[in-house]
């Protein structure tokens, strides 16, 4: 295979530390770790590197072996299935500190994460002995920790160096597809990067993926040939289990929702807060929801900030628990009430509009053909959230929607740039920071620049504000 | 040459326009006769002549070209002070040439966001450049300024402007701009500023735009609407009439859109909880909650959370309220 043939993400896969973007310090740590084993077998004979999916934490290693010229043995987590399988493996190999050609070697347990519950205890057990006996650095590997983190890695957490991994930034990010691009000899507009980094949370390698789908075949590529491009779905179908978690009595039954939403839990908990205020519609148990899952936030803090990892189950339970059981008097019929209002104020004759529930969500039939009206109904409609089904001939308002504080990041990217680089200017030449900027001076200025032309003319010039930022100044 | 923004236009720039604060302004004319200053202090609230201070007494000691001989730096714009460190460094470890004062000037506003660690770093770097250099360590609040760099400074402190002093630099603006500014404009003006000069000036500047004619106190509360306290006041308004998803979105029109720091919107709620016009018991109660807020933002909680969570509390008390 030539390198025009591979994949992307292996193409530019590091092959020296020096090529690994971001994480700078958990790599310094890593290859610091690995070093020590030079000087004859440290107390800790293994580490555990975790965090979100394609930050680098398998390319690290990688890189690592191939700087320090070492042999590297991966093993998977199909491997781990049997005791016998994994010792035939690396039982061995763990005691024999240089292969047959005399290169030091070390070995990798990749994806760990795919470890499931009972029938690999014996495997995660098998693991613990190896790493008791090694000779040689053994590094340990699994995606962010989820809720079994604990009782599942107990015995391999306890006798590892933990280091975590963070997404990558969104600078160093856009930097590396630029590099990437240039080497390819393709033309990509840079919004077409910002845009692809800003939606991928910090996970470089779906980036390179997603630049790979809308860059192959094509000599230039603008923002629109991105616009076709799927989005990157890890959820699988959350308002169900969402459903579930609403409507539980007990405060196991609500927090099953952390494993059956299939979605990472700080994701689970931005649904929570999006539906929240729909689901709990008595002030009362909506004040009470709020406060759990403000205590919720806190447990997870300092889960963080101290790495106790066992104080994320506080939050579940706050999260999950705590605001399912808020509800007392509530009766579920916001969302329901919502849409009525909103068909009532559109002024239609009694039955034009039928308004029903359904599995989804909240359906709104025209009964009469609506003819120049649909747009209308279908704009007023929008506002709480529905969708023209086409085939449905109906709007749907799902009973869930997903968190909307993403899309408005998203959605805001480029004027929350514009907002920063003025705010930067107006820092410089008033003598003050850009938070004050931001917070008290820019308001103002809008103001100003809104009520007055030649003011603005005047305020745009003195800033030297680009056409870009005097427009977002006067939007 | 446009003018700008009037706050800076009409920014006293040297010490002889300086018209408030005197016993202060006669202090630094003495270190600009001497031609040596020791490290300073300055304290006080926003808008009080602080910043405006040494960019005049710069002036005056190294004459037109004196923006080669400061370094203004902003802790709170500065990713962390090894990042502060190095700036210092490049600036100090040169000494003034072809000036007979043989000292730069570093400026760091906001010095009191610093945290104590960095702080501490800072001391030895002033300890290290002294020679070449005097800091001029710019803040609001003294108590949030290590002891060993207290020691280490001449302590300027800046009170609030008076109400006259206040009016009287206002109406100065309205003059040299040739605005019909009417005495109840003036009174909403000072009322809504207190004595932050440079809030007054961009206030005074904002109700000019938005009206051509007689600027009075509907001008001024119409601005004040359009920016954040009238939103703050929106989203308090919503919360108590247990508007929950309205008020969110107002929240995060804030924290998104406009870019508030959580500490400023929590500032904003508390002035605003304090002007509510509700029974003074409940102002305690949401006083106590917007504590707790406060302290958990401290400590790394999420801000539109924790926000929401006093939002959806507001209806309670909203509720109780109205009986």
């Amino acid at each position: 295979m030539t390198a025009e043939d591979q994949p992307w993400t292996h193409r530019f896969r590091p092959s020296c530390q020096a090529e690994v973007v971001g994480n700078e310090r958990a790599l310094s740590q890593l290859v610091t770790w690995i070093r020590s084993w030079e000087k004859g077998i440290p107390k800790v004979r293994a580490v555990f590197l975790h965090g979100p999916p394609g930050v680098g934490k398998t390319s690290c290693v990688v890189a690592i072996a191939n700087d320090l010229d070492m042999d590297l043995l991966e093993v998977n987590a199909s491997d781990f299935r049997t005791k016998k399988r994994l010792e035939e493996l690396v039982g061995r190999a763990s005691l024999q500190t240089v292969t047959i050609t005399g290169k030091r070697r070390m070995i990798l347990f990749d994806e760990l994460e795919g470890v499931s519950g009972q029938q690999d205890r014996g495997g995660i057990a098998s693991i613990r002995d190896i790493i008791k006996e090694t000779m040689i650095p053994i590094v340990l590997i699994a995606t962010s920790p989820g809720e079994q983190w604990e009782d599942k890695f107990r015995p391999l957490v306890d006798i590892s160096i933990l280091i975590e991994f963070s997404p990558i930034p969104f600078g160093a990010m856009v930097r590396r597809l630029k590099e990437c691009a240039r080497e390819l000899g393709i033309n990509v507009d840079e919004e077409v990067l910002e845009h692809l980094a800003d939606r991928s949370q910090g996970d470089l390698r779906s980036t390179l993926n997603d630049l790979e789908a809308v860059s192959r075949g094509r000599e230039r590529v603008t923002l629109q040939d991105v616009e076709g491009l799927g989005r990157r779905d890890r959820n699988d179908y959350t308002p169900d289990a969402l459903n579930k978690m609403f409507a539980a009595k007990s405060l196991m039954e609500a927090r099953g929702v952390i494993s059956s939403a299939h979605i990472n839990y700080d994701t689970l908990f931005d649904w929570i807060y999006e539906n929240l205020p729909v689901v709990l519609d008595n002030p009362r148990d909506l004040a009470r929801g709020m406060d759990a899952l403000s205590r919720a936030d806190i447990h997870q803090t300092r889960a963080q900030k101290t790495q106790a990892y066992r104080l994320l189950k506080y939050m579940f339970n706050d999260m999950t628990g705590g605001v399912a059981l808020s509800n007392l008097y509530s009766t579920g019929a916001g969302l329901l009430s919502q849409v009525r209002e909103k068909t009532a104020a559109l002024g239609f004759p009694p039955g034009a509009l039928t308004v029903t529930e359904s599995r989804g969500g909240i359906e709104v039939r025209p009964v009469r053909y609506l003819g120049g009206d649909w747009r209308r109904v279908n704009d007023g409609l929008r506002e709480v959230g529905a969708q023209w089904v086409r085939g449905g001939n109906a709007w749907l308002i799902p009973y869930f929607r997903p968190p909307q504080l993403v899309w408005r990041y998203r959605r805001t990217f480029h004027s929350r740039r514009r907002r920063n680089e003025v705010a930067a200017k107006l820092a410089e030449r008033c003598h003050i920071s850009s938070r004050e900027a931001v917070a008290d001076v820019i308001p103002l200025v809008k103001v100003m620049v809104d009520g007055d032309a030649s003011m603005a003319e005047e305020i745009t010039g003195w800033l030297d504000l680009d056409e870009k930022q005097s427009k977002w100044l006067k939007g | 040459m446009s003018s700008g923004m009037w706050a800076e236009k009409y920014r006293p720039k040297i010490l002889d326009e300086m018209w408030n604060q005197t016993e202060i302004v006669s202090r630094l004319k003495s270190f600009v006769k001497d031609r040596n200053l020791p490290h300073l202090l300055f304290v006080g609230p926003a808008g009080t002549g602080k910043t405006t201070g040494i960019l005049a007494l710069a002036r005056d000691l190294y004459g037109p070209a004196y923006q080669n001989y400061i370094l203004e730096l902003n802790a709170s714009d500065e990713r962390g002070i090894n990042v502060i460190r190095e700036k210092v460094k490049n600036f100090a470890r040169t000494a003034a040439i072809t000036s007979e004062v043989p000292f730069k000037i570093l400026i760091m506003d906001e010095a009191d966001s610093l945290t104590s660690a960095a702080q501490h770093a800072l001391r030895r770097t002033m300890e290290i450049y002294t020679r070449t250099c005097r800091f001029v360590l710019i803040g609001n609040y003294s108590e949030n300024i290590i002891e060993p760099i207290q020691s280490r400074c001449s302590v300027f402190r800046f009170s609030p402007l008076g109400e006259a002093d206040a009016k009287g630099w206002i109406s100065h603006i309205a003059e040299c701009e040739e605005l019909n500014l009417l005495p109840e404009g003036l009174d909403a003006i000072y009322e809504a500023s207190v004595g932050d000069l440079r809030k007054a000036t961009n206030l005074l500047q904002a109700a000019a735009a938005t009206q051509g004619g007689q600027i009075d106190d509907v001008t001024i509360y119409s601005v004040l609407g359009r920016v954040s306290p009238g939103k703050v006041r929106e989203l308090i308004n919503l919360g108590l009439k247990g508007e929950f998803m309205e008020a969110r979105e107002v929240l995060r029109g804030l924290l998104i859109d406009e870019g508030l720091a959580a500490d400023d919107i929590i500032r904003l709620i508390y002035s605003e909880v304090l002007r509510l016009n509700i029974p003074e018991r409940y102002k305690v109660r949401l006083s106590d909650t917007i504590g707790e807020i406060d302290y958990r933002l401290t400590q790394g909680a999420r801000a539109e959370i924790q926000l929401s969570t006093f939002v959806a509390k507001l209806a309670i008390v909203g509720e109780e309220i109205n009986g």
